[in-house]
């Protein structure tokens, strides 16, 4: 039932097909893992009669109806490095440090479906080629032969071609990350969604006619979260206020469904990757999005974390940011100040720059995203010694809403080092049509307060202002906490 | 609101200093002028550009023919 195999180079995993059943299509599957996998996974443990939820979710209610006769198990993969070897006899392993998980890579669960046989799969990010530097991950748990593993991943699986397609795939990628990161969400297999993804039982092939946007909101509606859609304006020739949203959502944390109309696909953004930070020629305000070298995505037709460049490649045949042209980010509630407010308010401060200190404008990198006041509060608490202890009261106690979002000002240096200059605090309640939506408006020099417990006063009686105790550094360090910088192996 | 709410709200400007209101005429007038409208605008228009790409259609198939040539 379970067979490990030793790998000395990518082509030992050929082997798999020896041991694996054809129906599982472990040669495809042989090659995908060749092309994709660093040569940090040593051994790959094959686990056999595995009953796989997702997929037993598609054989109750289409394999099992078909005239071929499916099985109803799956076959299991571990990948693990070079440290671990394994006992098929005793069916134990030996670690040298007795921390098992520290040397485990994921899982990917095979169906015997013939075709597109790739399912749940859960990988690091470390043992991908060329993924990104940051992604975004939870922390899945994994049971085998009595011994608990973790994985930090995030889920992707092949489409199922006939009963679901790469926007299913997309959606249940999302949703299942949301349900393994966060508590309040509950989780859904694949069937579930290409149920929620219509208004009455689809049916039989229905689904493989492909979804539309609006059936991909859906999906994230009936799972209890507050979809919004962004689509690219046409007006503008690259809309480039759309990436930088696109990108600040990742900052933020939120798994994006993606969709490439001219290619009819769709799939999940899960990361990115900043360019070697550069000094420009010619000064201008620039954002964040315009130091993404490459987006991560989830696609089903390759293995997770597939690095696409933010623009299109002279000579590349694949596809790119710029072919991305809607995204829907599914938010929690209780965020009503859209991006596209944050994107332009956020060059508007610098109307305050007199007052807290901003760096000049044209020589400014602003960065946008959202986080929770719970976790500004930890990242301050963690840094208290970049803050005056009076400014770092005041973070203590202002009655943030429950999310903020946050627009970070570095200068070029700053940016190269991962420091920011200020630092502003935006309530993601407020209206938009407020004048000054923001909680405070920090620099290493002066603070602006805004009581936010007073509607309707003059501007100036709902703030203070307080200068700030120098404390000795160059710049704050830059709020990076809701991605996992890929440590490659 | 009684009188701990009270308490709560002049904790938030408590012990800093008064901003001078002709400082904030430019970020006012910015936002009022220009900024506000431009929001306004672009959300509506976003609004619009959804509601067209709703109806798209999203169905990708290529790994079809990649499968059934890796199984022959």
């Amino acid at each position: 039932m379970y067979t490990w195999i030793p790998l000395h180079s990518a082509a030992d995993l050929g082997q798999l097909e020896k041991h694996v059943s054809p129906e599982y299509g472990p040669k495809r599957v042989a090659k995908t893992l060749a092309d994709g996998l660093s040569s940090a996974v040593k051994a790959v443990l094959i686990e056999r009669n595995y009953i796989d939820k997702d997929y037993r979710s598609t054989y109750y209610n289409f394999y099992s109806k078909k005239g071929q006769h499916y099985r109803a198990d799956c076959v299991r993969l571990h990948f693990f490095d070079g440290t671990i070897t394994f006992d098929e006899k005793a069916l134990a392993f030996a670690c040298p440090d007795n921390r098992l998980t520290d040397h485990y890579f994921g899982y990917m669960v095979l169906r015997p479906t013939g075709i597109a046989t790739i399912g749940r799969t859960v990988l690091s990010p470390d043992i991908r080629s060329g993924a990104s530097r940051f992604i975004i991950t939870a922390n899945h748990k994994v049971h085998l032969l009595g011994y608990k593993l973790m994985v930090q991943g995030f889920p992707s699986m092949d489409q199922h071609i006939d009963i679901s397609v790469c926007a299913h795939t997309a959606c249940w990628s999302v949703l299942r990350h949301y349900s393994e990161r966060y508590n309040v969400y509950r989780e859904f297999l694949t069937h579930d969604i290409t149920m929620m993804a219509q208004e009455f039982d689809p049916g039989g092939l229905v689904p493989s006619k492909g979804l539309q946007m609006s059936h991909a909101e859906r999906v994230f509606q009936q799972a209890g979260t507050f979809p919004v859609h962004i689509a690219r304006v046409t007006s503008t020739a690259t809309d480039p206020a759309f990436y930088r949203q696109l990108s600040a959502y990742i900052e933020s944390g939120f798994p994006l469904f993606a969709a490439m109309h001219k290619r009819g696909h769709a799939v999940a953004v899960v990361g990115y990757q900043w360019r070697v930070p550069i000094t420009t020629a010619v000064p201008g305000m620039r954002y964040a999005w315009d130091e993404v070298e490459s987006l991560a995505v989830v696609d089903d037709n390759y293995l997770p974390y597939f690095s696409i460049p933010a623009k299109p490649a002279p000579t590349g045949t694949g596809y790119s940011a710029e072919d991305i042209d809607a995204f829907i980010v599914a938010l929690p509630e209780k965020v009503f100040y859209p991006a596209d407010a944050v994107d332009r308010l956020a060059p508007a401060l610098f109307k305050l720059g007199s007052i807290v200190g901003l760096p000049p404008k044209e020589e400014t990198i602003i960065r946008y995203f959202i986080t929770t006041g719970s976790a500004l509060r930890r990242f301050v608490r963690d840094k208290a010694s970049e803050f005056d202890p009076m400014l770092m009261s005041k973070i203590m106690t202002i009655p943030f809403a429950q999310f903020v979002w946050i627009v970070e000002f570095a200068t070029e240096k700053q940016w190269a080092v991962g420091q920011v200059e200020a630092r502003a605090v935006i309530d993601a309640t407020a209206s938009l049509l407020e004048i000054m939506p923001l909680w405070l408006l920090h620099s290493r020099t002066d603070a602006l307060i805004f009581d936010r417990q007073r509607v309707g006063s003059d501007l100036s009686a709902g703030m203070g202002g307080l200068k700030l105790a120098n404390t000795g550094h160059s710049g704050f360090t830059r709020m990076d906490q809701n991605l996992r910088p890929t440590q490659t192996k | 609101m009684s009188k701990d709410d009270e308490s709560t709200i002049s904790e938030v400007t408590k012990g800093l200093t008064p901003v001078d209101p002709k400082a904030l005429e430019d970020f006012e007038r910015e936002m009022n002028e220009q900024v506000i409208p431009e929001i306004k605008a672009v959300v509506e228009e976003r609004r619009v550009r959804a509601a067209e790409s709703r109806q798209l259609q999203l169905k990708y198939l290529t790994t079809h023919s990649s499968v059934l040539r890796s199984l022959s």
